[in-house]
């Protein structure tokens, strides 16, 4: 029975010993002893009989730990996590469950180090993301990825996982529309036809203060940049926020609104007033189709990217009804056409009379040459395409390359102009597999199963989409092409570059969204009659405080831990109010040091709290499955099928507050396994609702009790507690962070062979105080990075093998 | 079929209204060569696949009686319009869709076995792998001479659902109800702009078209030269990859080749949908308009809709559930929560309503859209609450052309595989195959 109870195999991070990082060159220690261990806390469950869990140690050779590795990375999981032996049954010396974890890692770090495996890798495609920043660099364009191509899937937690970006004859006809879209707004292609882009304003952003961006004086509206393909004229169409009988909200007092490109005023128009109201009030439609009119207007406008804002003029006497109300947000009721009006979206449509290309960025960058005369112009495509294609295939470009893009440029030029040709060239090159994949092939002469270290140009690429997502610059690309990123020195001193370039902003906007759930934030959609106050700006707000919070860490090159204890933060006046930090006016983010030590660190961040929460209460149990997930890498395994339901009470029986039903179903054997792991660690953190807001009464007005008691037994109150609890095993949440960062930073689900690595990365960094830098570099002089391994025909290749961490606890759930 | 796409000023399209732009979409953009009257003899049939999470609650949705002129319960009172049109199939069970001892997550399988009968494996690596769906055996025989073999949309953008998949299972099981073959998924769209435009055609007019094709035909001549050539130097799982990269391309330059032969119609169009609505209800009716127009000019004869996605927290405030839907599917037998299920199911329902409005009032040759299409409309579970894959609620629609009856409640032996309706369905639409998943024959008197 106590064998079976633990094959729910959880996860009791608390009890990790406090120093998990293997020292360097543990001495060689006779395996008796560990035999001896073995023998008397382990094979009791782990032998050939009862195959507990599917582990075996009774048989297995301990002289020869890393012929088992892969079984012997999860006894290590294990016994630095603390929760083998498990509970109730002889506990050893915890001095001699390190020695053996000790004895288990150097085994099989010296054998790795003698023998680098850095496992799989498969070719990788460009995802979603990548191909956009990749045609920022390549092609001074920004385009909007998201009309071009679907959505990625992730696996791992990440959406840059080669092994499932896989391509379908969709994603290859998107791939091909994408590549004629594309190159023709980066030419200015003259027969580029008019079309709508529609901007809209989230329903639930309040409109009766100001935005930032916009001028000061105004209040409400929106500000975007948009890439205007040609010279031409544009019709800006806006239209304004109208209720569920379609009349527009705020007509019966005058109001200004103002239309600016660039910043300067181009539409000034009065609505609202006596007559318009009258209108409204009389036929909603007339009044419609009249107000849309009047905010319609056709202007010429260059080609290249400008910035559109639209507000309303401040000097309103309006009252805003919602102003007289307690909340925030000021569209909570659908049907009321009184306060002040609100931008609902704004169209541009255009170009009409199209007058070219203009001069933008992008043709400066793509046309580095001019073809004067007919007999320059091959010279001159030669250039333009070897250049393009160089950073776009990230190599020293080929006489067949050539040959094969002049080809192209020919076809377009015998159709039409120079600048067609060149068009057509480009469009070759966007939906050319060595720019929408990173291949590795094998060098000629590589041995099946032998590990080789990866030529500098395959390197440069790995390191570019690792730390911008993207293609790799020109100085990158010259270093690798001259071999010199073999150079540790160099290496490192790239590194430091690139973190340093603005272009890393992707590791907040890919690895530290998906890492954090920061993009879930979108989706975040808080029940309006229970957070009334929540709106677009406070999502945006808590969006951009973590962004900064996590920006600050790779900037300042702090350590990681900061991530976890940072006593700082960044807010603006909305976000401020939020947390009731004082003193804070305006828009603009600002850091502050927090007072309050409940917002210290990723727990205490709106963003955390929201994105953990449902949308009309908080969820202690998704609260502490993050915290395990995300911030301590041991995540929970998916909860046995069939759950009992819980014992709900009924009718006259004394109403339960949440956690007090959580306790009854915590009661109930299969679930308290897991359940009593996550649910204090959410209870801690009950004083944040579901937007994450402090407060001291819950849902149901009971006063909150932020007492728990974690699976170790010990007892913490409050998120501070909880924080000052993980942070006793710095180390813990080091590996964490380290662990993902490989993972999106490989590409692919971490294995048990990437361990050493893993350890050494946590090693190295950790003499480093866990400086971001020490980690990233870590990872880049890390073998999975560094190498790859040449694999034979099918059935060498293992298959994709368990993840960790999820691996040591899946094989739990294999147990019967 | 392209039609081509001109400019108008119309404000139905921008207004972004569901209802109001698609009848003058619709009604304005019947394209010239409609199977209405190249096909008056022969019936082109379709096939459309809705799909629905977190199951049902079965004591609302099963009928009492069985056999004919059955009476429609609560959550099916939407379709009371349809009812002539409809068939309620009850007592089949995906037994695929259960944990085979790897435990794992019934979210993560559900939507790949709906249409397949197959246990999808529990990865997240290179060896993801579910089954064929029905929809994709379906696109290979009926709809090859159509320019989309098949549509695939859903409503739910998955970048903003970092974390909400399926422990142990890549997010693709959960992103997508249809698989192409077994390791590769077909992406859903989301964008009702981005399907329009896919379905128009972007360009000024058939001769840009025209050239347009011309020129991808000569790059994927490129691509292919380029694809062999390197293949030679990859591992071998990657020389695997760019082999289906070879068919990928195959399959476009068959797709090319027909949209050059189709390419001769001129119609008018409106403006394209201004992207993705504010209001879910808008989203799917505009996907349901889109799947409807594409059905109706025979761009595409097979379609698949994830209506809403395993794992949604999606609420529904407009129709008094302002809780997070699967939270709430997990009803515990509450008779508040069951109730708040039993609201949203039966809204969903009234969604698909609509849909099959707008087929019954489409012309199609002799009869209308409805009559000529197969529509299969479920879950993989339904009780919700413990997960269970059976007995499945399952609304098969329209007459296939004359091959299918309306109005019957058919009641199956407890435990009958739900594949045997897969399999019946695709024999329903004139698509013979043997088997599908775990079936074990055809559903009798089906």
């Amino acid at each position: 029975m106590a064998c079976f109870l633990f094959s729910f195999g959880l996860i009791g991070f608390w009890a990790l010993p406090s120093s998990a990082a293997p020292q360097v060159g543990w001495p060689a220690t006779d395996a008796a002893p560990h035999r001896q261990f073995l023998n008397t806390y382990c094979i009791t469950c782990h032998n050939q009989r009862l195959k507990t869990a599917g582990l075996l140690l009774d048989q297995i050779d301990i002289a020869k730990i890393p012929v088992n590795a892969e079984v012997w990375e999860k006894v290590i999981r294990r016994l630095r996590a603390g929760t083998m032996p498990p509970q109730g049954m002889p506990k050893p010396e915890k001095a001699s469950v390190d020695a053996l974890a000790s004895y288990l890692e150097t085994s099989i770090d010296t054998a790795a180090a003698m023998a680098p495996n850095p496992g799989r890798a498969s070719a990788h495609r460009m995802n979603r993301v990548e191909y956009g920043n990749a045609i920022r660099d390549l092609l001074a364009l920004n385009v909007d990825t998201s009309t071009l191509l679907p959505a990625d899937d992730a696996s791992y937690g990440f959406d840059n996982n080669a092994d499932v970006l896989k391509l379908s004859p969709i994603l290859l006809e998107r791939y091909l529309s994408a590549a004629w879209n594309v190159s023709r707004q980066a030419i200015g292609d003259g027969a580029i036809q008019p079309s709508d882009t529609t901007f809209r304003v989230r329903p639930d952003l309040s409109q009766d203060v100001h935005v930032e961006g916009l001028p000061l004086g105004t209040h409400g509206g929106l500000i975007f940049k948009h890439r205007f393909p040609l010279e031409g004229d544009y019709i800006f169409r806006v239209r304004l926020w109208r209720t569920t009988q379609d009349q527009i909200r705020g007509l019966a007092e005058p109001h200004q609104l103002e239309i600016t490109l660039d910043g300067s005023r181009v539409l000034l128009q009065s609505i609202g007033g006596s007559e318009d109201y009258r209108t409204m009030v009389k036929s909603a439609g007339t009044s419609e189709a009249d107000i849309d009119r009047r905010l319609t207007l056709s202007i010429p406008v260059k080609a290249g990217e400008h910035t559109v804002g639209v507000a309303f003029l401040r000097h309103s006497d309006a009252i805003d009804d919602a102003a007289l109300e307690p909340f925030e947000r000021t569209t909570l009721d659908p049907a009321s056409y009184l306060g002040v009006p609100h931008i609902d979206r704004v169209t541009l449509t255009g170009p009409f009379d199209a007058k070219g290309g203009g001069d933008t960025a992008s043709r400066r960058k793509i046309f580095v040459c001019k073809a004067t005369a007919s007999t320059d112009e091959i010279g001159c495509a030669r250039r333009i395409l070897s250049q393009l294609a160089r950073q776009a295939f990230r190599r020293p470009v080929t006489a067949n390359d050539m040959e094969a893009l002049l080809g192209s440029y020919q076809e377009g030029r015998n159709t039409g102009t120079f600048e067609t040709g060149i068009e057509m060239a480009l469009r070759a090159i966007l939906a050319d597999p060595e720019f929408l994949f990173r291949l590795e092939p094998d060098p000629a002469g590589a041995a099946v199963n032998a590990s080789y270290r990866l030529g500098d140009l395959e390197l440069a690429s790995r390191l570019a989409f690792f730390l911008w997502s993207s293609l790799p610059d020109e100085q990158l690309l010259q270093l690798a092409t001259e071999g010199k990123l073999k150079d540790k020195a160099v290496l490192e001193q790239q590194v430091r570059r690139m973190l340093a370039d603005r272009r890393s902003a992707a590791l907040t906007d890919n690895f530290a969204a998906q890492w954090l759930y920061l993009r879930n934030l979108t989706n975040v959609i808080p029940d309006p009659q229970e957070f009334g106050d929540f709106d677009e700006a406070l999502r945006s707000a808590f969006r951009r405080e973590t962004e900064m919070f996590f920006e600050s860490v790779i900037r300042e090159d702090r350590s990681v831990l900061d991530l976890l204890n940072g006593n700082y933060t960044f807010v603006n006046e909305r976000l401020a109010r939020h947390y009731g930090i004082p003193n804070i006016t305006g828009e603009n983010f600002q850091r502050v040091t927090l007072a309050d030590p409940t917002r210290w660190g990723l727990l205490g961040k709106g963003s955390t709290l929201a994105v953990t929460s449902l949308s009309n209460r908080t969820s202690p149990v998704i609260r502490g499955k993050w915290i395990l997930t995300n911030i301590l890498g041991t995540p929970p395994g998916a909860p046995p099928p069939n759950v009992p339901a819980l014992k709900e009470s009924k009718g006259g029986a004394a109403h339960l507050t949440l956690r007090q039903r959580m306790e009854q179903h915590r009661a109930n054997d299969p679930c308290a396994s897991c359940h009593k792991v996550m649910d204090p660690i959410g209870f801690a953190m009950e004083n944040f609702d579901a937007v994450g807001a402090w407060r001291g009464k819950d849902e149901g007005n009971t006063i909150i009790d932020a007492a728990a008691v974690l699976a170790d037994g010990s007892k913490i109150n409050g998120p501070v507690g909880l924080r000052e609890a993980i942070e006793q095993r710095p180390e813990q949440f080091a590996r964490t962070v380290s662990e993902k960062l490989l993972t999106y930073a490989l590409g692919r689900g971490l294995e048990y062979t990437d361990m050493p690595a893993v350890r050494s990365i946590l090693r190295e960094a950790g003499k480093r105080d866990y400086r971001f830098s020490s980690l990233v570099i870590g990872i880049v002089e890390s073998t999975p990075f560094q190498m790859k391994k040449k694999f034979g025909k099918s059935g060498d290749q293992p298959v994709a093998g368990l993840p960790l961490p999820r691996s040591f606890s899946s094989a739990a759930r294999n147990a019967p | 079929m392209f039609i081509s796409k001109k400019h108008l000023q119309r404000r139905t399209f921008l207004k972004g209204a569901g209802v109001s732009l698609a009848l003058p979409l619709l009604d304005s953009m019947v394209p010239a060569q409609t199977p209405l009257d190249k096909t008056a003899a022969k019936i082109t049939r379709r096939m459309g696949f809705v799909y629905v999470p977190h199951g049902m609650v079965m004591a609302q949705f099963t009928p009492v009686r069985e056999g004919a002129n059955f009476k429609l319960t609560r959550i099916l009172q939407p379709l009371e319009p349809f009812k002539e049109n409809i068939v309620v199939v009850t007592g089949l069970h995906h037994k695929s869709a259960y944990s085979a001892g790897e435990g794992g997550d019934d979210h993560g399988r559900s939507p790949s076995t709906w249409l397949t009968g197959v246990h999808p494996k529990m990865t997240e690596g290179e060896d993801v792998r579910a089954g064929t769906t029905i929809d994709q055996m379906a696109a290979e025989r009926i709809s090859q001479d159509t320019i989309f073999p098949s549509l695939e949309v859903a409503t739910e953008d998955t970048t903003g659902l970092v974390g909400a998949c399926a422990v142990g299972y890549s997010c693709t099981y959960i992103n997508t109800i249809s698989w192409r073959n077994p390791t590769t998924p077909n992406p859903m769209e989301i964008n009702p702009r981005v399907l329009f435009d896919r379905l128009v055609g972007e360009g000024r007019d058939a001769n840009e078209r025209m050239a347009r094709m011309q020129q991808d035909r000569s790059i994927l001549d490129r691509v292919t030269n380029k694809v062999n050539r390197l293949k030679g130097a990859l591992g071998p799982g990657d020389q695997l990859r760019f082999d289906e990269y070879l068919e990928n391309i195959r399959e476009i330059e068959r797709r090319i080749q027909l949209a050059e032969k189709q390419n001769n119609s001129r119609v008018g169009l409106p403006d394209s949908p201004a992207g993705i609505p504010d209001s879910w209800d808008e989203h799917v009716k505009l996907l349901f308009d889109l799947q409807a127009l594409a059905f109706q000019a025979d761009m595409t004869r097979v379609s698949t809709f994830m209506m809403a996605r395993e794992l949604s927290s999606r609420s529904y405030p407009w129709i008094g559930v302002p809780d997070p839907h699967h939270a709430t599917s997990h009803h515990q037998n509450d008779p508040e929560k069951l109730e708040k299920n039993a609201k949203i199911q039966t809204y969903h329902l009234s969604l698909f309503g609509y849909f099959l409005n707008k087929l019954k009032n489409t012309q199609d040759g002799q009869g209308n859209l409805l009559d000529h299409s197969l529509l299969l409309y479920g879950s993989c579970m339904s009780n919700s609450n413990v997960h269970d894959h059976g007995p499945l609620p399952v609304v098969v629609a329209g007459g296939a052309g004359g091959n299918l009856r309306g109005w019957r409640h058919l009641k199956y032996p407890d435990q009958t595989p739900m594949s045997n309706l897969l399999l019946s369905l695709l024999e329903k639409a004139e698509v013979r195959v043997d088997s599908v998943g775990d079936s074990t024959g055809r559903l009798t008197d089906f």
